[in-house]
């Protein structure tokens, strides 16, 4: 069942262009230019409900800015938004009261007292029971492992442990759907899989959630419908299994070599994407044909490697790739 | 109604912890605060005391009108005007939509999660000012005061509408952190007999920017010199309260247009 339904939704902004150095910035200081930009432009999809859908796309992509207006905080330019039986931007009070979100990079909590007031202070906006507020906080305390964390001042806590309070901030009322702002944005490793696992526990109970994010592996681990959003145009809307169809499983291995690079280690599975210097590279790994495993002992074997890194395929690459699989269908 | 105080009551334990989690800074801006209001009728002090005189008026009836004046302000500050501040920040950082994702109005959050206690030096000084001044002048009656409450009200009412304004001004001048001194010159006029103004300017301080009813007013009324004019004057009062708030809903419905 859909949850929510988005119709030819763009978002125009009208901003003004300020000139750098000095006679520019004088300039400006009288006449400004304006400067139209399509923040998002006719994009359409929409969610199921119990569904983790993820909204990648590189940085001023317009995902932000997708999902400020899926939260009701922003007008959208045109175009129509169906969630739950709320239209957004108009039952905005109504319609926030059904939702939860963390945006990575704002938070909820007050900075200078424990999360424990912050969280009592939406007990009472929600106007959650005490029993029913103890219960959930309870529960969710002990499957964040937060018990203590959360009677510190905000201002003392790791950026993990207070991305972890923020998602109890936004679950205390248990919302139907949960929008998630770069949610894993600055994280360590051990921190993204804890909040990887929580979104999974808390969606395997029914919530919708919908996540934005710029890393790969967020999308890979939790979603099973992926949306990639470039310049604000929709690129691609489908599951997870059809773009990993669509891309191959590729990975970025960038090495530094303590003698010059030969071709020795190339075949139909690596490729060399950049080449520095005769020393540092870049090489495309497929791993549908290799494991990185096998590829890094083949690679020692050859070279005398300094340094050596395994990455996620940028961004960037993803959509170029997409682009050109169009081309080729078209 | 019920849900509306407890918010409002949890948001003001909030804002309580937030302001006591530096209790030095707690302490000293309460000080500074009295200090500050301790000061306030200097200029007055020094024309009486030169043996100078606003004309009709003595020194304690000036200084009642000047305590009323600390007083409505003080209670004003503690409930408004943190939402300036916060508006600032918000709208500087970009980061009004955690308010919109309350589900309440926008408005009443940002008063209530903007509760600053600190203001109570300033509530404290006013209140020995007047119990200084109203031991000296008396007070014309009984229902003096009833009508004292009345127009103190309406006063209060202004003084919501001037942080409501100054708040709505800050979505469009982003960062201008003279706002409020604008504003508090516009004021001044407040904390003086309005006769001895010019004529004109004692009609914009009643009908138009009606800042004669923050002191000025309230204090007449407790002298027992109340005209009909003043009492007329509450309408204005109120429209500019409504007109703040209009002006505030206004400037978010345009970030809602134009954030992100």
């Amino acid at each position: 069942m859909q949850i929510i339904n988005v119709k030819n939704l763009t978002k125009t902004y009208i901003t003004h262009k300020r000139g750098s150095g000095f006679k520019e910035t004088i300039r400006s200081f009288f006449k400004r230019e304006k400067v139209i930009v399509n923040a998002v432009n006719n994009v359409s999809f929409t969610v199921e409900e119990g569904s983790i859908t993820g909204i990648l796309g590189p940085n001023g992509a317009g995902k932000s800015t997708t999902i400020k207006m899926l939260c009701g905080t922003l007008f959208p330019t045109s175009g129509e938004i169906t969630a739950m039986e709320f239209r957004p931007y108009a039952d905005r009070k109504r319609y926030v009261g059904e939702i939860g979100a963390v945006f990575g990079q704002r938070s909820q909590l007050v900075w200078d007292i424990p999360p424990i007031d912050s969280f009592n202070m939406n007990r009472a906006i929600y106007g959650i029971s005490q029993a029913d507020y103890k219960s959930r906080l309870d529960e969710l305390a002990e499957l964040f492992e937060i018990k203590e964390v959360m009677h510190k001042p905000t201002r003392v806590l790791s950026l993990g442990e207070r991305m972890k309070c923020e998602f109890i901030m936004a679950m205390l009322h248990k919302p139907k759907i949960v929008f998630l702002d770069e949610p894993t944005i600055g994280l360590d490793v051990i921190a993204k899989a804890k909040i990887r696992e929580f979104i999974q526990k808390i969606n395997a109970t029914g919530t919708t959630f919908i996540l934005t994010t710029h890393d790969l592996e967020d999308v890979k681990q939790l979603a099973d419908h992926v949306i990639i959003i470039n310049h604000g145009v929709k690129v691609f809307d489908d599951t997870l299994q059809n773009l990993q169809l669509n891309l191959g499983e590729k990975k970025i291995v960038e090495l530094t070599l303590e003698e010059p690079f030969n071709n020795s280690v190339l075949d139909d599975s690596v490729r060399v994407i950049e080449q520095k210097s005769p020393l540092e590279l870049v090489l495309e790994v497929d791993v549908s044909k290799t494991t990185i495993g096998d590829f890094i002992e083949r690679l020692s074997k050859k070279l005398s490697i300094s340094d050596i890194s395994v990455k996620e395929l940028p961004m960037e690459e993803i959509i170029t790739q997409i682009y050109e699989e169009e081309k080729t269908e078209d | 109604m019920k849900k509306f105080f407890n918010i409002y009551f949890t948001c003001i334990k909030t804002a309580m912890a937030r302001a006591l989690a530096y209790r030095l800074n707690f302490v000293l801006s309460m000080l500074i605060a009295l200090g500050w209001n301790a000061l306030f009728p200097l200029v007055t002090i020094l024309i009486y005391g030169a043996g100078a005189s606003f004309p009709g008026w003595d020194f304690y009836e000036v200084l009642l009108i000047q305590s009323v004046f600390l007083l409505s302000t003080g209670f004003a500050f503690m409930a408004f005007n943190g939402v300036l501040w916060s508006t600032m920040h918000h709208i500087r950082e970009g980061s009004f939509e955690i308010v919109l994702l309350k589900p309440i109005s926008p408005i009443f959050f940002m008063i209530a999660a903007n509760f600053d206690p600190e203001c109570v030096g300033m509530i404290v000084g006013g209140t020995v000012l007047f119990t200084i001044a109203i031991v000296h002048t008396g007070v014309a009656s009984v229902m003096a005061v009833g009508q004292f409450l009345i127009l103190f009200t309406a006063g209060f009412a202004v003084m919501a509408g001037i942080n409501m304004l100054m708040a709505a001004t800050s979505f469009k001048w982003v960062g201008n952190s003279r706002i409020p001194e604008i504003f508090d010159s516009m004021m001044e006029f407040g904390k003086y007999p309005a006769t001895i103004f010019p004529k004109p300017l004692q009609g914009i301080a009643a009908f138009v920017f009606p800042v004669s009813m923050i002191g000025f007013f309230p204090a007449q009324a407790l002298l027992g010199d109340l005209e009909m004019y003043m009492i007329i004057s509450i309408i204005p009062c109120i429209l500019f309260m409504l007109f703040g708030i209009f002006m505030y809903k206004h400037m978010i419905k345009l970030y809602e247009g134009v954030g992100g």
